[in-house]
């Protein structure tokens, strides 16, 4: 980003020959306007207006078919927060899942991901293609993954089976992972953690092979036990990609809601609702009644959750480092 | 010696554990894809009468060939757009002195926090109005305007890094700023340019919400509309369901395997950057 702080104006560095007819002899601003001229006007269009307008609409009361909205000011926002007797507990029942879920999600990232980088940055054979095995579930992320995991985990699915052929019967679900209320959400998290954590293990091992090698052969001079190189010289020197990491999950659960939909639609008997999950159905699925503003209000109170958490995890990135 | 020997065992252990667990799902893809629909119902890994009459029917009866020509289209075009739109842009945040630049350069990409959910009731409001709600092109203009917090970062990274003695040699031979842009600055950003393509272009490809609210007509529907419209009949047929997944991810794969360093260094550098 240190170009950005660069200044030297174009045409101030070297006397232009005399008689110039070449486009430098505009002030260089409208070349600069000339370049970032389509980014702005498809911003314009498909972000400044769509957030104003967003916003207005999170202000009023409008079922899409309608000409006209009726402005009800925050009562949406007051709805969705306690005011309305079916949407707030809902709300708060959406807030809880995505809770549990924003904070086990990362945690179990990097429970899993950093002995994972550790481990394949011991090894030296195979780990090009342990690597690439191991990124996949980032590149297929997608409805097809997703059905996938629905498929193994169906009621006769390859998971039941295998639990019942290791002798571990006593853990398959007859209902099928996703059917029982009581596995559905935890059996969400673990994909989603099986999907998150190629990135932060690609992440950790550039990071543990930026690490100085000469680091651990001092440590092991001095005989250190190897979990006391990993708490004393690798954990805390990977401290910024941990919150890197947790900051992605954090962000990812919040804005991402397509495996809910795809996986359980907020089923069974809406124990894997979220927020996100919420925002789409008032926004398409309610048919005549008045729920877009109350979507917009809900797509807002995520967009301020994120800013927060944002400006949280920004702090504690630089208290640690 | 031998403990550190059994170390060894039990890492390579650990690792192929978890190299299966990463696998597990696009295994049994693989599998299902390759049974017959009475096989389907039974549980076994490997299918007895491999078939790959399920292929085929997914690709040609239940319209995959077309779904897929369609995903490349908009996938084509998104892709296209992000990298004319961006590398503009990018060009000027890093080399161009202009009013507004810092600006809107961390306009841009403050808008990485922006959930997509805030924008997506917007966006096809406004489409309805435009006209274009329903169309490949209205999937395309948001799909580019999505990417411009990552890809604003990463091009204007990669322009920056590039030496500044190269753009005023250009300069004083008389080459227009257009000209040091395409001959000087896009030649030497080409990594960056393919990172932005394949991360552009995978989550495209797998891009469902938006379609699935926007895209009504069936003959414009995509790969994740087609599959899911195979789920969504009352007894889903898992064996075509997975072939209709494994068209889905093969050519994903595939670029993968081909571009494997472009998504690494991409991944790492927007984050580090």
């Amino acid at each position: 980003m240190s170009s950005l702080a660069v200044k030297d104006r174009p045409g101030r560095l070297r006397k232009e020959p005399s008689g110039g007819r070449s486009p430098r002899r505009w002030p260089g601003w409208l070349t600069g306007w000339a370049f970032v001229f389509p980014a702005v006007a498809l911003f314009a269009v498909m972000g400044a207006y769509t957030i104003g307008s967003g916003l207005a609409l999170s202000f009023a009361k409008w079922n899409g078919f309608t000409p006209t909205w009726n402005w009800v000011g925050v009562q949406n926002y007051l709805d969705l927060l306690y005011a309305d007797p079916v949407l707030a507990p809902e709300l708060r029942r959406a807030g809880w899942n995505t809770l549990q879920v924003m904070i086990a999600v990362p945690l179990l990232t990097v429970v899993i991901s950093l002995p994972l980088a550790v481990a394949l940055n011991s090894v030296r054979r195979l780990r090009g293609v342990l690597r690439s095995v191991y990124f996949l579930p980032y590149v297929t992320t997608g409805v097809a993954i997703y059905f996938a995991w629905r498929y193994v985990l169906e009621p006769d699915g390859a998971i039941n089976t295998l639990l019942r052929s290791l002798g571990l019967g006593t853990l398959s679900q007859p209902q099928g992972f996703l059917g029982n209320p009581s596995t559905a959400l935890p059996t969400l998290i673990l994909v989603l953690v099986w999907s998150s954590v190629p990135v932060a293990t690609l992440l950790y091992l550039s990071g543990l092979q930026a690490i100085d090698p000469h680091l651990f052969e001092a440590a092991q001079i001095d005989g250190a036990a190897p979990r006391h190189v990993l708490r004393r010289v690798i954990w805390p020197l990977l401290r910024p990609i941990t919150a890197v990491i947790v900051l992605l999950g954090v962000r990812d659960t919040l804005h991402g809601f397509q495996i809910f939909l795809v996986m359980t639609n907020g089923g069974p008997g809406g124990h894997t609702d979220a927020l996100a999950l919420m925002a789409y159905r008032l926004s398409f699925f309610k048919g005549l009644a008045q729920t877009l503003g109350l979507a917009s209000a809900l797509g807002w109170l995520l967009f301020a959750g994120a800013v927060l958490l944002t400006l949280v995890n920004a702090r504690m990135l630089r208290r640690v480092q | 010696m031998t403990a550190r020997r059994v170390v060894r065992a039990v890492v390579f252990v650990a690792l192929f554990v978890y190299a299966l667990i990463s696998l597990y799902p696009f295994l049994w893809m693989i599998s299902g894809a390759f049974k017959g629909r009475s096989e389907i119902l039974e549980g076994g890994f490997l299918p007895r009468a491999f078939t790959l009459d399920t292929l085929t029917q997914t690709w040609g009866r239940l319209h995959f060939f077309d779904y897929f020509l369609n995903s490349l289209k908009v996938t084509g075009l998104t892709v296209l757009g992000v990298l004319v739109v961006y590398s503009l842009a990018s060009y000027a945040f890093a080399v161009l002195d202009f009013p507004g630049r810092r600006i809107l350069f961390w306009f841009f990409v403050a808008l990485l926090f922006v959930p997509g959910i805030t924008m997506l009731l917007p966006v096809v409001i406004l489409e309805k109005q435009l006209g274009v709600l329903g169309t490949h092109i209205g999937l395309v203009l948001p799909f580019v305007n999505g990417t411009a917090p990552l890809t604003v970062l990463l091009l204007t990274n990669a322009y920056g890094s590039i030496p500044r003695e190269l753009r005023e040699a250009a300069r004083s031979d008389g080459a227009s700023e257009v000209r040091i842009f395409w001959s000087v600055y896009l030649p030497l950003a080409r990594p960056a340019h393919v990172t932005v393509a394949v991360l552009t272009a995978v989550p495209t490809w797998n891009e469902y919400v938006l379609t699935r609210v926007s895209i009504s007509d069936p003959s414009r529907y995509t790969l994740p509309l087609g599959l899911e419209s195979l789920i969504s009949s009352e007894v889903p047929r898992y064996n075509e369901v997975m072939a209709a997944s494994l068209i889905i991810v093969i050519p994903v794969i595939v670029l993968f395997l081909f571009l494997q360093r472009y998504f690494v260094n991409g991944l790492v550098g927007a984050i580090k950057g």
